[in-house]
């Protein structure tokens, strides 16, 4: 056994086991953790196949934002976790009988001779001077370049709805604009106020009694 | 010796490439893990003569054995863990914090060969590992199950999502200029004396670049994820002993990974100031070593010198000020490398 | 050597155990969200598979694309799964039974 097989062996089981626990463990914070640590295990894989670049962009997209993201929210909901444990079990059969039906299905399709390692053999490694990097750049502003903009133009669309979805005025808190803080002045908000002395009127009933 | 290479060669291949990577990992892991016990002390050092004191002094010779009677201290501090907190999670998170700020080094360049793994896009690497951090600061804050550790690790996770977006921008302006992701190439692109250093031409995606570090790494002046006079300690407050210490090594260990990758991507990495006699003597590894140097002194810097910023501006400060100011000069760039004759300014 | 129909295998046992989640988890959308994510994923570890013992890096180019749109539907997921709590202070599936929010 090499190397490489050890290595996606051991990373395939994690990220099985990371994913059946995301979708079976009680408290949607540990799930989300789960979630991470099968996405790390995925970007291991995809180093077994030589697509490196993708794999750090797995890794810097999804564990770095978009689950720093889901935990954010999860952590941040007060998820009423009893009821939403309600009838977990109920539809365990029909889901677990349609899950191994399709394993069983694409088992069947893999096994019956049409990938075996006869029609795809494992690919020699790139030569020394390959950059995976390089390559995927020239196809993506080359050939892919209207997709690339329309995924572009997906992803503003993206920011532009998060942002108009959770945003609101809230009449209750006490915003300052820090623009308008920096630039106060003595005078906005200090007065001198000038006042002759008064007499001090409690000496002089003192003296008297 | 005879008989030490005889045994060597006798081991089988796999043994000896694991063998000579762990000897490489050692060799990059312990001065660095001195150098971050030294950095505490001169940050305690440089900050009390900053503020007119003498700062530790006490401990050995002008307090030289100072950071090593810390780090014995630390270790014989009972270890405590909360009653209700998550036993797995809470002694995952210090591991977690540390280990990308430790990674990260197997791609940093310490001269033209010296590198432990020359990989094609080490950049991407090095970014896809700092964002990596900030999860061990919201599992310590949910670990613990306190009030205090929950709002500062809310608060960091914020902070380091909103700054990590400025900083991927301005290294975006710096792969345009060098045209690649690889570290050695980046710095190579940059030979040729101090002129030919990014920090001119890509000047503000520097600043940007510098002051997102600091606000990446949790420190002062936007260090509101600890806040001691707001949250106590924020995410650490659960954290003794040797548990602690972890957090504290990660955070001065990213000060030190930030400090070489601003010195790496515009001070010119290994290369001289100037190209001539004097200066080409000094061996590159010094040279990297001092401009590493002179960027974490501003940290230390930084910390004596501004008060605490307050979290919403924070926020501001990195959604409204910085990603546009990366997003326009980008742009500028752009514009410039090919519509106008000045192009191979920005290269 | 690894053969490719160990990389399909992994693919589909990931896509079952998101689909299983997808019914186990009918109530909380949460956990729906991050079923939707798994189930991308084990597509994406398709495209790669194939595109490496194929040579051919439109696969990858097509798993950059699933990355992006993914990216993109779980932030506005998350958007709507804020607005809903603010709302009706539940994330329950079955709490959803209004026409006007």
């Amino acid at each position: 056994m090499t190397f490489t097989q050890l290595a996606f062996y051991f990373f395939a089981t994690v990220l099985i086991f990371a994913a059946a626990m995301v979708v079976s463990i009680r408290n949607p914070v540990k799930a989300a953790l789960f979630l991470v640590l099968a996405f790390f295990s995925a970007a291991c894989v995809w180093i077994t196949l030589e697509a490196e670049f993708l794999a750090i962009v797995l890794v810097l997209v999804y564990v770095g934002a978009v689950m720093v993201l889901f935990l954010f929210v999860v952590m941040m909901l007060d998820i009423n976790l009893a009821r939403m444990r309600e009838g977990f079990g109920e539809y365990l059969p029909i889901g677990g009988l349609i899950a191994v039906l399709m394993v069983l299905e694409i088992a069947i399709v893999l096994t019956s001779g049409g990938f075996g390692e006869e029609q795809f053999p494992r690919p020699e490694g790139h030569p020394a001077g390959f950059s995976d990097t390089k390559e995927l750049g020239r196809l993506i502003y080359t050939a892919y370049v209207y997709p690339f903009e329309l995924a572009a133009v997906i992803l503003l669309v993206a920011i532009v709805a998060a942002i108009a979805l959770t945003l609101r005025k809230r009449p209750d808190t006490k915003y300052l604009d820090p623009a308008r803080q920096v630039t106060v002045k003595k005078a906005d908000r200090l007065r001198v106020v000038k006042m002759p002395a008064e007499k001090r009127a409690d000496r002089t009933t003192e003296g008297e009694a | 010796m005879e008989w030490l290479t005889e045994v060597w060669f006798s081991t089988p291949q796999w043994f000896q490439v694991t063998a000579y990577s762990l000897i490489k990992i050692v060799a990059i892991m312990l001065p660095l893990i001195l150098a971050v016990a030294y950095y505490t002390f001169a940050e305690r050092k440089i900050i009390g003569y900053m503020q007119i004191r003498i700062g530790p002094n006490r401990v050995g010779p002008r307090g030289w054995l100072q950071p090593i009677a810390d780090v014995v201290k630390l270790m014989f501090k009972e270890a405590l863990i909360p009653a209700k907190a998550n036993r797995f999670l809470f002694l995952l998170a210090p591991v977690l914090t540390l280990t990308p700020a430790l990674a990260a080094w197997a791609v940093i360049p310490f001269s033209d060969h010296l590198v432990l793994a020359d990989i094609d896009a080490s950049l991407l690497y090095v970014l896809a590992l700092t964002s990596m951090g900030v999860y061990g600061v919201i599992i310590a804050g949910w670990a613990s199950n306190s009030k205090y550790a929950f709002l500062g690790a809310m608060r960091s996770a914020a902070q380091i999502v909103a700054y990590e977006i400025a900083m991927g921008f301005a290294l975006v302006g710096v792969l345009m200029a060098a045209g690649s992701l690889n570290f050695g190439d980046i710095i190579n692109g940059q030979q040729g004396g101090i002129h030919q250093w990014y920090v001119w031409p890509l000047f503000p995606l520097f600043l940007v670049y510098f002051i997102s570090g600091v606000a990446e790494t949790n420190r002062a002046p936007f260090d509101v994820a600890e806040g001691e006079s707001e949250i106590v300690a924020g995410f650490h407050v659960e954290y003794s002993g040797m548990n602690f210490a972890v957090f504290f090594l990660a955070e001065y260990a990213n000060m030190i990974l930030i400090s070489t990758l601003t010195a790496v991507m515009f001070l010119g990495g290994w290369h001289p100031v100037f190209e001539f006699a004097p200066f080409t003597w000094i061996p590159p590894l010094a040279w990297l070593l001092g401009k590493i140097v002179f960027v974490a002194f501003f940290f230390l810097w930084f910390r004596a010198t501004f008060p605490r910023y307050r979290y919403d501006q924070i926020m501001r400060l990195g959604w409204k000020v910085f990603i546009p100011v990366t997003l326009v000069w980008i742009a500028v760039i752009g514009i410039c490398t090919f519509h106008t004759p000045i192009g191979h300014w920005f290269h | 050597m690894i053969p490719l129909t160990h990389y399909l295998v992994l693919g589909a046992i990931l896509f079952a155990i998101s689909m299983v989640g997808i019914f186990l988890n009918r109530k909380n959308v949460v956990i729906l969200l991050m079923a939707i994510e798994l189930l991308l994923l084990a597509v994406n570890i398709n495209f790669v598979a194939f595109s490496h013992y194929l040579q051919d890096p439109a696969g990858e180019i097509f798993v950059f694309f699933i990355l992006t749109v993914a990216a993109a539907e779980s932030a506005i997921g998350l958007a709507i799964l804020i607005v809903l709590f603010r709302n009706r202070r539940s994330v329950n599936v079955e709490d959803l039974d209004l026409l006007k929010g």
